[in-house]
């Protein structure tokens, strides 16, 4: 369901340039974007508090610290945005491929572009909405439609361009920058409309990936890959596996009378031979539950001599 | 891959391929503002209930040094009761939701206006609030009750809270252990197709970190599912076995769910004795004979 915390991937073009006076632009973002909030907290406060009775007050927060939420959000967004707006007119962002010292100019403000975006986006991440995400992804310059599912995994904020009806699974990642030894590869990557991404895959800078293609799980491309349309890729890196036939009308039989549905099901009574359990009364599964206990004692417990 | 050349072949005949041998994704297919409409009510009904709990209690604490103490105990338990109004509140909605339309098994067609994908879609964000908010608290117990008031046949057993877990059509047994970072899922969105089936993880499985289960399958008791492998679409793992791979294939017998813990060989140091062992030599079996003769011949001249 949820995206526990070992599934959270963290960026994994993280940046390593970490200065301590990059520390002011994080409290300046925090400082700004909370002002709002509290300032619609207080108009709350004088609205129900002061003027009327204190249960509207009560009956009304939890609706309140939701909007509070979405309004942080916003306003980290709106200040972030400004911040990134002064960082490109001094220095605008490039694809290619840069060396990965502090002399640089285009590692040096990747870095800092990176910085600037992270509050918002982690801010937006720790909430169960997923909508949020999405408009912090359009806000920054990724191409996206709201109805994407880019919830589960981690996608890169710049220089990536999604169609329509994209899934990208759990735990994968696409990213348009990388740092491979010395070097920072920053690259565009196209996802055309109804691709499919599997869970813990992973897309590099510079991929194209062509309309009605899966990326099937566990699968990685490489730099500057181009998947054809109409196929289905597997493996690391992915190949051509086979069509993709999936993308037709009605075909809901014909997958199913592919299924070995009785090699399955003898497979499965091989296994079980205690099928749907009929309902029983508290006391026998509790006596049940016993039996199971002790069981499980005498097996764990047991010491061969 | 295995069977790729196979597959190939299968192509030229002309008939479409449909076999199911690689896995995609359960994530939701599209967003909607309309989700909104689940969302607000339940975080509303589960703030009330916490405000309820703030009424009753904190005017009656008059003594700051009383209330600075009972402080932390009393977020805890509004965390707690959040949390349980939430499983609440969307438990009564999953009914309402349920009485419209059952939830079933089968493939389906997902897309825009497709009445079982879209309830789908319904059934899963209105659980995702609820385990979103379990998965960043550290209350594993929590977690699994909440898996059992949504429906899912789990034991407080079982450990689940570090990995993704679909919460419908999975049947967990007795101590199950899912790894960090595994994904089991029940669903699949397969092109233009959803596919719902049921997974069975029966006593004592393990599964290891970072593997995907597809919907369908069948892990056997005492089976052990290695890490970052995968299960394809209803595979059958047989009892007390290692699988390992992309896709799973069998490794080795479990001999860990035959030998429990208290059988770890122990050996007397002082009277130890020396065991002549054969080892099978890894060589083409042509150059197998030059060994042998060797050893008979040494063994002649002794």
């Amino acid at each position: 369901m949820s995206v526990p915390c070992s599934l959270r991937v963290g960026p994994f073009t993280s940046n390593l340039l970490l200065k301590k006076r990059y520390i002011a632009i994080y409290i300046a973002i925090i400082w700004l974007s909370f002002i709002p909030v509290l300032t619609e907290f207080w108009f709350y406060w004088q609205l129900l508090w002061n003027n009327t009775n204190a249960l509207h007050f009560y009956l009304f927060l939890p609706l309140f610290g939701f909007l509070a939420y979405v309004s942080l959000v916003f306003s980290g967004l709106f200040v972030a945005k400004v911040f990134l707006i002064v960082i490109n007119v001094i220095h605008p962002p490039k694809e290619g491929i840069f060396e990965r010292t502090h002399s640089d100019k285009d590692y040096r403000y990747w870095n800092i572009r990176l910085i600037v975006k992270k509050y918002p986006v982690w801010i937006a991440h720790k909430f169960p909405f997923p909508f949020l995400d999405n408009i912090c992804f359009k806000v920054f310059g990724v191409k996206t439609k709201i109805s994407n599912s880019l919830f589960e995994g981690w996608v890169d904020t710049e220089f990536i361009e999604f169609g329509k009806n994209i899934i990208v699974g759990q735990a994968s990642i696409i990213q348009s920058s990388v740092v491979i030894g010395n070097l920072l590869i920053v690259k565009k990557v196209k996802i055309k409309d109804n691709v499919k991404i599997g869970a813990h895959s992973i897309v590099m800078p510079g991929t194209f990936i062509g309309e009605n293609c899966i990326l099937a799980a566990h699968s990685l491309t490489t730099v500057d890959q181009r998947l054809e349309k109409n196929w289905i890729y597997v493996g690391i890196p992915a190949e051509k596996y086979k069509l993709n036939e999936f993308n037709k009308d009605g075909l809901e039989e014909l997958i199913e009378l592919n299924i070995d549905v009785d090699g399955i099901r003898e497979k499965y009574e091989q296994l079980y031979d205690r099928g749907e359990r009929t309902h029983v009364g508290y006391l026998q599964r509790k006596k049940e539950k016993e039996e199971k206990i002790e069981q499980e004692k005498q097996r764990w417990q047991k010491i061969p001599t | 891959m295995i069977n790729k050349m196979t597959t190939m072949e299968q192509q030229k005949d002309d008939k479409p391929d449909l076999t199911i041998d690689f896995i995609t994704s359960s994530a939701i297919g599209r967003i909607n503002f309309r989700f909104l409409l689940i969302y607000i009510p339940i975080f509303w009904l589960g703030g009330l209930t916490v405000m309820i709990y703030a009424v009753a209690f904190i005017p009656k604490l008059e003594y700051w040094i009383a209330a600075l103490l009972y402080l932390p105990a009393s977020i805890f338990f509004m965390i707690c009761l959040f949390i349980i109004g939430c499983v609440f509140f969307s438990k009564l909605i999953l009914i309402l939701i349920n009485l419209i339309h059952k939830p079933k098994e089968g493939i389906f067609k997902a897309e825009k206006g497709a009445k079982e994908f879209e309830f789908w879609q319904i059934r899963i964000q209105l659980k995702k609030i609820s385990i979103w908010l379990l998965n960043n608290c550290p209350l594993p117990w929590m977690d699994v009750l909440a898996f059992r008031w949504f429906g899912v046949k789990v034991d407080f057993s079982s450990h689940m809270i570090d990995a993704w877990v679909d919460t419908e059509f999975i049947n967990f047994g007795r101590k199950v252990m899912v790894g960090q970072g595994a994904v089991v899922m029940s669903s699949m969105i397969l092109g233009k197709y959803l596919i719902i089936k049921r997974v069975y993880l029966d006593d004592y499985t393990v599964v290891g970190g970072q593997t995907s289960v597809s919907p369908g399958t069948i892990i056997g008791q005492d089976t052990v599912l290695g890490a970052l492998s995968t299960t394809t679409f209803n595979q059958v793992l047989e009892q007390s076995w290692i699988y390992f791979g992309f896709p799973a294939k069998k490794l080795k017998v479990n001999k860990y769910a035959e030998v429990k813990p208290g059988a770890i060989k122990r050996i007397d140091v002082d009277n130890a004795i020396a065991y002549d062992v054969e080892f099978d030599i890894n060589i083409d079996d042509d150059k197998r004979k030059l060994i042998n003769n060797n050893n008979k011949e040494e063994e002649g001249e002794k």
